[in-house]
């Protein structure tokens, strides 16, 4: 049996209903990371469907604006433009081996949807996104995107209307349809062994950036940075560096208007135990308890709460979180445009932004590894009207 | 020391009766309602009386009840005000309440602080469908601690199957049997094995067996009569209630027919 906590954090938080299908997804896990066959599987498609490996691209005028050497780790170039492909598709392959046949998933900036709507037209699944219908309206390209590939969006209309609300929906309908339903979790979140599968699947960013970096820099980089809702990209951007206890990493959370406004989506700033989605973790709660609502600009970081992992990193002090406001996520966003030529998602701007500002207390010779999340193109109406000055913090 | 579940439950058995159990949110249509509404139901013969405790992200509720629980938070209940409820009603009315909220609402009030307070109202079970068993070992702790605390009440499912022992092994008070997957309130679809289940259950508990989810009349759990000794009502009653604009003399009439039909 794997461990299910980490520190005083994780878990299985869950109804009676579900502890036997989580038992049976263990052992399946189990099997399946100590089966070479299973790795194989899953570096062919990641090899010939999905694009890896990805560059690690060395952003020479940001580095020569800003100071120390600047790297990104290119998960934008994926096919379907993110990092969710690569936790969607070892899910999948793992779902397959279970012989499940359907397939839900939750899905916030629409980016997880759409990676899980692909895998499962590739993989032959039925497949239905449970989606906020305030993120189905910031996100209607992605919404059309899933459909086309052949997946059911379904709205939900509770509570928020957003991510928090589209997992618990998630939730009661795996604990309905358990029996031959596989649930494709997109984050670092929810009961184990969940957040343990969601980092094997995503740790193939670091297992690459690492080699990436010792090969063009001959040694391990001062600092390794990503963006953190629920914390995928960047459990995956740590987990080959977390044994490598000099390098510093750096998660980033997102401040929306300001952590002093209330209005922001930091679990990490406040640092508030609690119990959502099957795990306990840092959370964002009001006064009697209740889940507070997050804001932020990006659909993919408007998150209450944190991967279990995260917290404890967090409170171990192995990794530092910060949190960036819309505002400087959006100027990074646009400088990221005009020097180098890359648009990349609202989400993976929060990390940039903050690589801007350590770079200021860094010196030229220093490396910085910043996970470049997701690409833009999802993202381009709503810098629109940012630009023209329309409120777009939900 | 004595609960009022387990007296309650112990009088039933003597008088070969099934128990009627409902869930009500907490706070509809006003805190004063909810405390009228529990008089009301103890005059008619309710014999445990769920209080849902409203939380913003109910994941074990169907509609009925999240809607539920969304507007009582509207209405700005919330655990403290509730348990001055309790606090006032023990005064003149000894109905068992189980409270049926979410760990995480325990966990902001803090285990052993909850634990005393739940103890000193006269709250006499608990049902929190996020915590399995797993999961209870902290929160019993600090209800072992407490003289007079509640009853952390067991949740079987119809696919807890090699379960069912170790959950039923120290369970107190009553099990609560879910008839189907998934979420409160789905009409009467039960579990397809959910016979099966209900004897397997029956077969192993040494205390009473209480069948919830889905049930909206007698008749729904009638068959099942060998294996249950009482039904559980929640999304149909908060329907019912509301549809009645909590009309006492409908909720009662309600309760006096379901009672009366499951122990004809």
């Amino acid at each position: 049996m794997m461990e299910k906590y980490y520190g005083e954090f994780g878990g299985q938080y869950v109804s009676e209903s579900l502890m036997n299908t989580l038992k049976e997804l263990e052992t399946a896990f189990e099997e399946a990371i100590h089966d070479p066959k299973f790795w194989e599987e899953y570096n062919y498609y990641m090899k010939e469907y999905v694009g890896r490996e990805n560059p690690l691209y060395f952003a020479e005028r940001l580095t020569e604006k800003y100071g120390p050497k600047i790297y990104l780790k290119r998960e934008d170039l994926n096919h379907t433009g993110a990092h969710k492909i690569n936790n969607v598709i070892g899910q999948l392959l793992l779902a397959k081996r279970m012989g499940k046949t359907k397939v839900i998933a939750e899905t916030g900036a629409g980016q997880h949807g759409v990676a899980t709507a692909t895998g499962a037209a590739l993989f032959n699944m039925e497949c239905r996104v449970f989606m906020g219908t305030e993120d189905i309206e910031r996100q209607a390209l992605n919404v059309f995107r899933m459909e086309m590939l052949g997946a059911t969006v379904v709205p939900v209309t509770s509570g928020s209307c957003t991510l928090k609300d589209a997992t618990n929906e998630a939730i009661r309908t795996w604990a309905k349809d358990a029996e031959d339903t596989f649930y494709v979790i997109g984050s670092a979140v929810g009961p184990h062994p969940y957040p343990k599968m969601v980092k094997e699947f995503q740790r193939i960013i670091s297992t690459e950036a690492k080699r990436q970096i010792l090969e063009k820099e001959g040694r391990l980089p001062d600092a390794v940075v990503a963006c953190c809702g629920g914390g995928s990209n960047s459990i995956g951007m740590f987990a080959d560096f977390i044994e490598e206890k000099d390098v510093r990493l750096i998660g980033v959370e997102a401040a929306g208007l300001g952590i002093e406004t209330g209005k922001h989506a930091s679990a990490m700033a406040i640092g508030m135990p609690g119990v959502l989605h099957g795990m306990k973790s840092y959370l964002l709660q009001d006064e009697d308890g209740n889940v507070q609502i997050a804001h932020s600009i990006s659909a993919g970081l408007d998150y209450p709460g944190v991967g279990p992992e995260h917290a404890y990193l967090r409170a171990t002090g192995r990794a530092e979180y910060v949190s960036i406001t819309d505002k400087e996520a959006m100027d990074a966003l646009m400088e990221l445009c005009r020097l180098e030529g890359i648009i990349p998602a609202i989400e993976s701007a929060h990390a940039l932004a903050h690589v801007f500002k350590m770079a200021k207390t860094m010196t030229k010779d220093q490396i910085i590894v910043m996970c470049l999340s997701g690409r833009g193109d999802k993202d381009v109406h709503t810098v629109a009207a940012y630009l023209k000055g329309e409120d777009c913090n939900k | 020391m004595s609960n009022r579940i387990e007296e309650r439950l112990k009088q039933l058995q003597e008088k070969k009766e099934k128990a009627f159990i409902t869930y009500m949110t907490a706070g509809l249509p006003d805190m004063e309602g909810t405390k009228e509404i529990i008089r009301a139901q103890e005059e008619a013969g309710t014999d445990i009386i769920e209080l849902g405790i409203p939380f913003s992200d109910p994941i074990a509720d169907g509609p009925v009840i999240q809607q539920a629980s969304y507007e009582s938070i509207q209405k700005g209940t919330n655990l403290k005000k509730v348990f001055a409820m309790v606090e006032e009603l023990r005064k003149d009315c000894q109905v068992p309440l189980v409270f049926m909220m979410y760990y995480n609402t325990v966990l902001y009030y803090g285990l052993e602080a909850f634990a005393k307070k739940c103890a000193d109202c006269g709250v006499d079970g608990l049902i929190i469908p996020d915590l399995p068993f797993e999961e209870q070992g902290e929160l019993q702790a600090a209800l072992d601690k407490t003289e007079g605390a509640p009853l952390l009440l067991q949740l079987v499912s119809p696919v807890s199957k090699d379960r069912i022992p170790m959950l039923l092994e120290n369970a107190r008070g009553f099990v609560y049997c879910v008839s189907s997957m998934g979420v409160t309130g789905q009409a009467a679809d039960f579990h397809k094995n959910v016979a099966s289940y209900l004897q397997q259950v029956k077969s192993v508990s040494k205390i009473p067996v209480m069948m919830g989810f889905g049930i909206r009349q007698a008749a729904d759990v009638e068959k099942f009569g060998d294996y249950i000794d009482g039904a559980i009502v929640g999304s149909h009653f908060i329907k019912l209630m509301k549809e009645c604009n909590y009309d006492k003399t409908v909720i009662q009439e309600y309760i006096r027919t379901f009672k009366k039909e499951m122990n004809a």
